[in-house]
């Protein structure tokens, strides 16, 4: 082992917070770098997450659309749901021997559901 | 009468060769400490994962004769070859990497910022153990305490102070198990209701092309510019691309599973059985253990003072509680940080955001021991 550089602690905490910060922003830029170069990105995610008002708009253009459209046996179907997702709902309840209209189809919150949070809770207990 | 004195004779030998004969009063403390581990570790539920060995090492270290570490070759002076040539470290690294999301990071990177500032307390139990009167190595061996880290930990006092080893390493992961109980009268302290109580927005979907370039450029980036941790940080982002490849699972599952829990086993011993009377019953102990607790409250408060800073410049986006993650202790801190903001503000789950800042102290602790390696070794 050499000899250290210098002994003096508040050097030693200078030099140290800055190399920690500089390699941590330096990652954090690698990150966006990354993030901008993924060619597997979806369009819409170049843009920047929608506010809950921009998502409000969405949903009231698109209940409008349906609207117009008339579509008055069809249920109230949250976005992001695709018709054949629908359809396979509609197949499983009518399986189940259920009968009657379905009213409306909602996502229930699918990366922070109450389920998803307790099993990400139940799974990182086990770690080291 | 002949056959009386060999009797005699074979007696004193089992006698002198037993370890009642050279126990010592330290070697009895030893094993009571050992004892209380062991009772927090099982009873308690405190890190029984770690604990539990340490505790178990810790009493076998105790006992006297055994030979565990003379001449020849036998399973504990293995496990102890396996820390002092730091094998272990990086193999719970790539357990650790195999077992991590890192997408709460990439999806929000800005909490990177968290996991530095949180390293603000190895740096004041560094400054805090030069005034004691340990030498600079110990100091620095003595200060990553506070980066919360055991593996890290392990690692850095096997360079710089081998002989502090046993005291360094069960200060740090006793503090680790008492995560739940140190930080959040910290966290409270520096906050205010408001704050606590502010709602995060939702983290955006992170693509597996993200998940899988970030592990290999990250390790091409810092492995150039710290070699003495390339072994860490390049274990861990293995074991995280054994995961995100979606590949791999065999070998994923054996490195968050079977390998990890071996490892642990290990390590977790032989660190135990660094715990021996002779070189654990000293002042320095206490004073480790202290100072431990220091560094420890240090990044706590280092991380949520940040965590404030940020909220001030976004607008109040960012939940300051997520700060105090940043000592890593992966995921307990992140689980303080959504016990904390809940109580605040039921319904409030901060888990997610706070993984972010928690897997950054991660990588910030293994940097901050990485450049304290370049500067001191």
């Amino acid at each position: 082992m050499g000899h250290p550089v210098t002994t003096n602690p508040f050097i030693i905490m200078m030099i140290n917070m800055t190399v920690v910060f500089f390699v941590l922003i330096a990652l954090s830029g690698i990150i966006h770098l990354i993030h901008k170069l993924d060619p597997t990105k979806e369009p819409e995610e170049v843009s920047e997450i929608p506010e809950a008002d921009e998502h409000a708009a969405i949903i009231a253009k698109l209940k409008e659309q349906q609207k117009a459209a008339q579509v008055v046996e069809t249920p109230q179907v949250e976005e992001g749901i695709t018709p054949e997702i629908i359809a396979a709902i509609s197949a499983a309840i009518a399986a189940c021997g259920f009968s009657g209209q379905v009213r409306a189809v909602k996502i229930v919150g699918r990366e922070n559901s109450g389920w998803r949070r307790n099993a990400l809770d139940n799974g990182l207990r086990n770690k080291v | 009468m002949e056959f009386f004195n060999a009797f005699s004779v074979s007696l004193q030998a089992v006698w002198n060769d037993s370890g009642f004969s050279a126990f010592t009063i330290g070697n009895g403390i030893m094993i009571i400490v050992g004892l209380l581990l062991l009772y927090m570790a099982f009873v308690r539920e405190f890190e029984p994962l770690l604990l539990g060995p340490i505790a178990f090492g810790c009493i076998l270290a105790n006992f006297p004769n055994t030979e565990f570490f003379g001449e020849e070759m036998n399973v504990m002076k293995a496990i102890r070859y396996g820390i002092n040539y730091e094998i272990f470290p990086p193999l719970i690294f790539l357990g650790i990497g195999a077992m991590t999301d890192f997408g709460p990071l990439l999806a929000r990177p800005s909490t990177l910022l968290l996991g530095a500032a949180a390293q603000i307390g190895v740096f004041v139990a560094l400054a805090g153990a030069m005034i004691v009167g340990f030498d600079i190595k110990e100091a620095a061996a003595i200060g990553i305490i506070g980066g919360a880290d055991g593996p890290t930990s392990i690692y850095l006092s096997i360079k710089l102070a081998p002989h502090l080893l046993g005291a360094i390493a069960v200060a740090a992961y006793t503090y680790m198990s008492l995560v739940p109980m140190i930080q959040p009268p910290i966290m409270k302290v520096l906050t205010t209701q408001k704050e606590r109580e502010i709602v995060m927005t939702e983290l955006r979907t992170v693509t597996k092309f993200e998940r899988v370039v970030f592990p290999i450029v990250a390790t091409i980036f810092i492995s150039l510019l710290l070699p003495p941790i390339a072994a860490l940080l390049g274990m861990l982002m293995l074991g995280n691309l054994f995961r995100e490849s979606g590949v791999t699972d065999r070998l994923s599952d054996t490195a968050q599973n079977s390998l990890c829990n071996i490892v642990t086993i290990f390590l977790a011993t032989g660190t135990g059985m660094t715990m021996n009377a002779d070189d654990f019953l000293k002042a320095d102990t206490l004073l480790i253990i202290c100072l431990g607790l220091v560094a420890f409250m240090g990044g706590t408060a280092g991380g949520v003072i940040f965590g404030k800073i940020m909220c001030k410049m976004t607008g109040g986006a960012i939940n300051p509680l997520i700060g105090s993650a940043g000592v890593s202790a992966v995921p307990m801190a992140a689980r303080v940080s959504q016990l904390v903001g809940m109580r605040s503000k039921p319904g409030n789950y901060l888990l997610m955001h706070a993984m972010g800042p928690n897997v950054a102290g991660v990588i910030g602790t293994a940097v901050a021991a990485g450049t304290m390696l370049a500067m001191l070794k």
